[in-house]
């Protein structure tokens, strides 16, 4: 096992690298460099910048500094456009937010996600099944961009029962909202995702056998039928997590939660490249963290696939 | 009385293409340490009226009439009555040992659980027990390998893991459904071997069901040949063998290939299976049968015994067929 | 996010399997297809939304740019949907005609979505078919590339190049196109890997068939369900990409419009009572989305008829 996580941190540290660089150098492809825009930047902001990368430094040099800034500091640099700010900073205040109403939401999607696909397939074509399915058919058309301003419509202007916007310092009224907006289409996924594949697990030979064997039911699905019938729905995990923190900037747009995606689309605006690569290395960071970790629960389920 | 009776059991499936009648008023008896074949093509409905025993069918298939296992009803038995009978008294041996394992499970977990459920033994001592049925089926060093995983194990030794787990509650019946028709040649020889012998020491009563007549030959007493879900022929192995009294049955005779006979082209039966969405009138082996009437075509005779022992469902006289 | 793995393998398997009849699947494929109720209506609102697309400009009585004064400032009031004045579907919040607009939001988001699409099938296929294809130590390099490439934040990374080198439709195609055919590599390989080792193109290589015959007789014809029903898929994932970007003000700048900039504007004004701003492009919008799907589904169902 052991070795088999060292391999996939032998690929995800040279992606990661590949991330860096593929960021700095587009940042540099910018028209007429990053650091010379039509709108000039403070001379401190400058200072700055130069004290850090040493401008007339060749190119090669300053991604060097950078790379290395990141590797052994995890430091981004100061940002483009506040004098005063690095972008660490930026990432630390908007960071925590994202987390909270992320982690909720990805636990609330794969809980009821999971849950429903399974009922709905051992009780398939009942009543619950259809509705399973009515949801998860429904709520694939409602990305978070179509199911915040829905929600606030619902909750804050007809019904006046949640805060339109805010975070008040993760207040549960704050939450609720975010929360719905980003995980409904993944629940969705989730649930026709392991609709689908416990239907097939549940028709497969080995199932059968089990059945044979006498056992109950309820045991023949515990012991037999959940663990294959998870694997599509691990290997779903990856890109259901990119997906929902790409999801979080407009969380934090329309929401105001202040998360990273918020200080991500703020520096987009102004373009304050510092912090937008920064926001892209850690997303990617994270995203090639959860990926070995859905791999190693892979394995771990699959004996089939040898470390 | 007989272990097993099945009366007039039929098995039909709602598809999209409508209801397929896989199964249609077979009666059987078997008794107990009796061994019975049944034989037919694919699609003649064999492994389904297996599975309507063990109350295994899909979702989508309805069984209709009796089966009786030691007196008591277990067709279309609710849980709390077919449950303990499986794997207890009647256990199953599937034809692909590949899929039929679950993939996701030390065979050592998969075969326990068998015990630990059905009596309560503890895992260690269910493991033991594994082990010792492991090595009665002569897989070698059956105490290293019961940790491993169904696809470590080839397909041969695999098939039996599966026979193995199925033996372990000492069942009075033992169905095994082509549990050879996976495996390479000679693997399926042994395979054979192996069961008769534990047929022998374990003294169950077993239900082959092949389509391949040679198996059928070597182990089983009676067989039972099966054509479009009906009955066409029911008789001791070895008159069957040397005077068939149904023209199907001759036809599959004549289809097996022998060594003694050189140069001979292959007899095939002419024609395919029955598509079995219409519903059931004549005899269903009538378009392949070259002593059909018009009168096969309307109806069957049922199935009659025309020597003590032996029974056939044809319209034609066993004269008219010599 | 809504193409469900478990059934394209299905079906994968079962257009690589061998046809046993001879009647081709298309054929089968296309009665099923026709008899599923919900595929029909998805591909009869395509094609409403298509023509809504190509001619619904002759219907406005508005055209898009034109800033109607008599409801400028009082939007709420005077600017709802009404025939009277000839805002059908009521006016945007500087007096612009809606109905004209979601014309031409429907019209950039749809081309969006197809575009991205057919890149997909275009570079996915191509990519694939030679990974599977040629196999070995190439075809490993090239789906490690990808594996690497799908790690990557792809949105992070397109609104950084929409950024860097500036907001127009042209930098959306490339970006969108940059990451949709990735997945739709792995499925054409997949497929192209089971097919190269079934029997019947080992039979055809055996009795001799040309190379180039055997690609264009057994692998296209095997391959073309499953880009068929995946392109389908892809349409309204595009879309939905494209509205996202949108949505955050990154996308499809002014006066040019989309489904995803309509409904970011819609969403915006909707506590001042102005609801028609964000309905009316979102019936289109998820109308589309349920259309596509309806037919992407329909079209697997019917290539891999199994009871589900």
């Amino acid at each position: 096992m052991l070795s088999y996580i060292a391999k996939r941190l032998a690929i995800a540290v040279p992606t990661l690298l590949l991330l860096i660089i593929i960021s700095f150098l587009l940042m540099h492809a910018a028209p007429g460099g990053p650091f010379t825009q039509e709108r000039a930047l403070p001379p401190q902001v400058l200072a700055n910048l130069e004290a850090k990368y040493g401008l007339d430094q060749p190119l090669w040099r300053q991604m060097a500094t950078y790379v290395w800034g990141i590797v052994s500091d995890f430091d981004f640099g100061p940002s483009f456009i506040y004098k005063d700010r690095t972008v660490n900073e930026i990432i630390a205040q908007g960071f925590p937010v994202t987390l909270t109403y992320g982690s909720l939401s990805f636990v609330l999607a794969v809980a009821v996600g999971v849950t429903l696909g399974v009922f709905a397939a051992i009780w398939h074509n009942s009543w619950l099944d259809y509705l399973a399915v009515g949801i998860s058919i429904g709520a694939q058309v409602l990305p978070n961009f179509v199911m915040a301003p829905i929600l606030v419509l619902v909750f804050t202007l007809w019904l006046r029962w949640l805060p339109g916007g805010g975070w008040e310092g993760g207040a549960w009224q704050y939450i609720v909202m975010p929360v719905i907006a980003l995980s409904t289409s993944f629940m969705a996924s989730i649930a026709r995702i392991t609709r689908s594949s416990m239907l097939e697990v549940l028709n497969s030979n080995h199932i059968r056998t089990a059945r044979a064997k006498g056992l109950p039911e309820r045991k023949v699905i515990l012991r037999h039928a959940l663990k294959p019938a998870m694997l599509p729905v691990i290997s779903y995990l990856g890109p259901a997590f990119v997906t929902m923190i790409t999801g979080s900037v407009v969380v934090d747009i329309y929401f105001s939660t202040g998360g990273i995606g918020k200080s991500f689309v703020d520096s987009a605006l102004n373009r304050d490249y510092a912090v937008m690569m920064g926001v892209t290395i850690l997303v990617g960071a994270l995203t090639i963290l959860f990926n070995l970790v859905v791999d190693i629960l892979y394995a771990w389920i699959d004996p089939k696939i040898r470390y | 009385m007989a272990l097993l009776e099945i009366r007039d059991l039929g098995v039909s499936f709602d598809t999209n293409d409508g209801v397929v009648n896989a199964v249609n008023g077979v009666s059987l008896d078997l008794a107990r340490g009796q061994t019975l074949g049944i034989v037919g093509e694919s699609g003649s409905g064999k492994s389904q009226l297996a599975f309507a025993i063990m109350g295994l069918l899909a979702k989508n298939g309805h069984a209709r009439g009796s089966v009786r296992f030691d007196g008591q009803e277990i067709l279309n038995a609710p849980p709390a009555i077919i449950n303990p009978i499986r794997a207890m008294k009647i256990a199953m041996v599937f034809q692909d040992p590949m899929t039929s394992l679950n993939p996701y499970m030390r065979v050592s977990d998969q075969m326990a659980e068998v015990l630990v459920h059905h009596k309560g033994m503890a895992k260690s001592e269910a493991v033991a027990e594994c082990v010792r049925m492991l090595d009665a089926v002569k897989i070698p060093d059956a105490k290293g390998r019961v940790g491993l995983y169904p696809h470590e194990f080839s397909g041969g030794m695999r098939q039996r893991v599966m026979i193995a787990m199925s033996l372990l509650c000492r069942p009075e019946l033992l169905i095994a459904d082509e549990p050879t028709t996976a495996l390479d040649v000679t693997v399926q020889a042994q395979i054979m071997a192996l069961l008769a012998d534990l047929q022998r020491d374990f003294g169950m009563a077993t239900i082959l069901i092949t389509h391949d007549l040679g198996v059928v030959a070597g182990f089983c007493e009676e067989v039972l040949v099966l054509y479009g879900g009906q009955v066409m022929e029911k008789s001791p192995v070895d008159p069957l063998f040397g005077a068939p009294s149904h023209p199907y049955t001759r036809g599959l005779l004549r289809a097996i290939p022998r060594v003694d006979q050189h140069g001979e082209d292959l007899d095939s039966i002419p024609g395919s299976p029955p598509n079995m969405t219409r519903a059931p009138k004549g005899c269903p082996f009538a378009p392949r049968c070259d002593f059909a009437g018009e009168d096969c075509h309307d109806h069957l005779d049922p199935l009659t015994e025309f020597t003590p022992g032996r029974w056939r469902a044809c319209n034609r006289k066993l004269e008219e067929i010599a | 996010m809504v193409i469900d793995a478990t059934k394209m393998k299905s079906l994968g398997d079962r257009l690589a399997a061998e046809e046993v009849r001879g009647r081709s699947p298309w054929a089968d494929a296309r009665k099923r297809f026709f008899r599923n109720k919900a595929a029909v209506a998805g591909l009869v609102l395509l094609i409403l939304v298509g023509l809504f697309a190509l001619f619904g400009n002759s219907l406005a009585a508005w055209s898009n740019e034109e800033l109607d004064f008599t409801v400028m400032g009082q939007v709420a009031e005077l600017g709802g949907p009404s025939f009277a004045s000839g805002h059908y579907f009521g006016t945007d919040d500087l007096g612009r005609d809606l109905f004209a607009r979601t014309v031409q939001g429907t019209r950039i988001s749809l081309m969006v979505g197809i575009v991205g699409s057919a890149i997909a099938v275009v570079a996915g296929t191509l990519y694939g078919a030679t990974a599977g294809y040629v196999g070995g130590r190439i075809d490993n390099v090239m789906m490690r590339t990808v594996d690497i490439l799908m790690s990557i934040p792809y949105m992070f990374v397109l609104i950084l190049l929409l950024v860097i080198f500036g907001r127009s439709i042209a930098m959306l195609f490339v970006g969108i196109g940059l990451i949709s055919w990735l997945d739709m590599s792995r499925i054409v390989r997949g497929q192209t890997l089971s097919l190269k080792h079934k029997e019947f193109i080992e039979a055809a290589q055996a009795t001799g068939v040309p190379t180039f015959t055997i690609i264009r007789r057994h692998i296209v014809p095997n391959l073309l369900g499953v880009v068929a029903v995946y392109a389908t898929l892809l349409v309204p994932l595009m879309i939905l990409t494209e509205s996202f970007i949108s949505f955050l003000g990154l996308g499809v700048q002014e006066p040019l419009t989309s489904w995803g900039a309509l409904i970011s504007e819609g969403a915006g004004t909707i506590s001042y009572g102005t609801l028609w701003q964000l309905a009316f492009p979102l019936f289109f919008f998820i109308i589309t989305l349920f259309a596509f799907f309806f037919v992407g589904d329909g079209l697997r169902d019917a290539l891999d008829p199994k009871d589900r």
